[in-house]
């Protein structure tokens, strides 16, 4: 299937979702008016990629700045979504970049490994540019 | 051209704003592209100001939250209420610095009377509970289906009151007319 790459804009982060490769990353901020229109499509398209992987290794990445409380939702169905292709017999390793100042971003991260054990979470503190 | 009476006449609008400590304020129309430029302006404007940056986080994200509420919920919409995206409803908003140094975010909108019953019930809960109490519903509510007609995912208001450092305070200001919509003002002090 094709790879999903959507631009970033000043409240989208960038979508660079490489399935040939499987790697799929998110970086920038998240705070659409609608999240559920903007992550909606995206999920749609993961689902259907991780529907005809078996045994895959796929390696994510999300380096969000910033992300609102739908967005916050959003991400937590999408990693969801990412821990059943685990259940599936798949096998997935998440980067989660947060600021080292930013304790929310770091927080959500430590809730996200452990409500889902079977992904492989790998904790980034990045220093603020 | 020089006119002294511009300062004279209007003047007291701007010293007022300063006195106040007014950092930013905006009334209008809320769009997501007007969001987005408020939102580079606000960052702009704390990082000069030499604000730490949890503070600045945390200012920002209430910050985004209530304008996203207002673009969500107000009554005063040039878009059709039924429409949930690209909308364009009316609000205000501002931030202030107080004497102290903190922060004091204000937002005002127009609503529905059911929308008020709605919020007024929801803050009152969220008033009384600790933050400790607040990141369980947090937690919860992310883990929840999102309510039915809630546009965001029912947990904007949660994460103003997770980032504030006092219980958040709202008001209605009193209706005088049937029919009329009272307009809901929340605040959050950072």
């Amino acid at each position: 299937m094709d790879n999903l790459y959507i631009a970033p804009t000043p409240s989208t982060p960038e979508v660079d979702f490489k399935f040939d490769a499987h790697t799929l990353s998110l970086r920038g901020e998240s705070y659409p008016e609608n999240a559920a229109a903007f992550y909606g499509g995206i999920i749609g398209q993961l689902k259907d990629y991780l529907a005809r992987l078996d045994g895959g290794n796929i390696e994510v990445s999300i380096a969000l700045a910033y992300f609102n409380s739908s967005s916050t939702k959003m991400l937590f169905n999408l990693i969801e979504v990412l821990n059943t292709a685990v259940e599936a017999g798949n096998q997935v390793t998440l980067h989660w970049y947060h600021d080292e100042e930013d304790d929310t971003i770091l927080e959500f991260g430590q809730e996200l490994s452990e409500d889902f054990p079977a992904i492989t979470f790998s904790s980034h503190s990045v220093r603020p540019t | 051209m020089l006119s002294p009476l511009i300062a004279e006449k209007y003047g007291s609008f701007f010293n007022l704003a300063r006195q106040h400590q007014v950092i930013f304020y905006y009334v209008g129309y809320f769009s997501q592209p007007i969001i987005a430029a408020m939102a580079e302006a606000v960052k702009l404007q704390l990082e000069v100001a030499d604000v730490a940056g949890p503070t600045r986080r945390k200012l920002f994200s209430c910050f985004v939250e209530m304008a996203q509420n207002i673009i969500h919920y107000s009554a005063v919409s040039l878009t059709p209420q039924k429409q949930d995206n690209n909308e364009l409803r009316h609000g205000s908003v501002c931030i202030r610095r107080e004497s102290d140094g903190s922060f004091l975010l204000l937002c005002a909108n127009p609503v529905e009377q059911d929308v008020a019953n709605d919020l007024r019930s929801k803050l009152e809960a969220l008033r009384v509970m600790t933050l400790d109490e607040i990141k369980q519903a947090y937690r919860q509510t992310l883990r929840d289906e999102a309510p039915l007609g809630s546009k965001g995912a029912g947990i904007g208001l949660l994460t103003v009151a997770r980032d504030a450092r006092e219980p958040l305070e709202f008001d209605f200001d009193v209706v005088d007319r049937v029919g009329q919509t009272p307009v809901f003002y929340l605040k959050a002090a950072i």
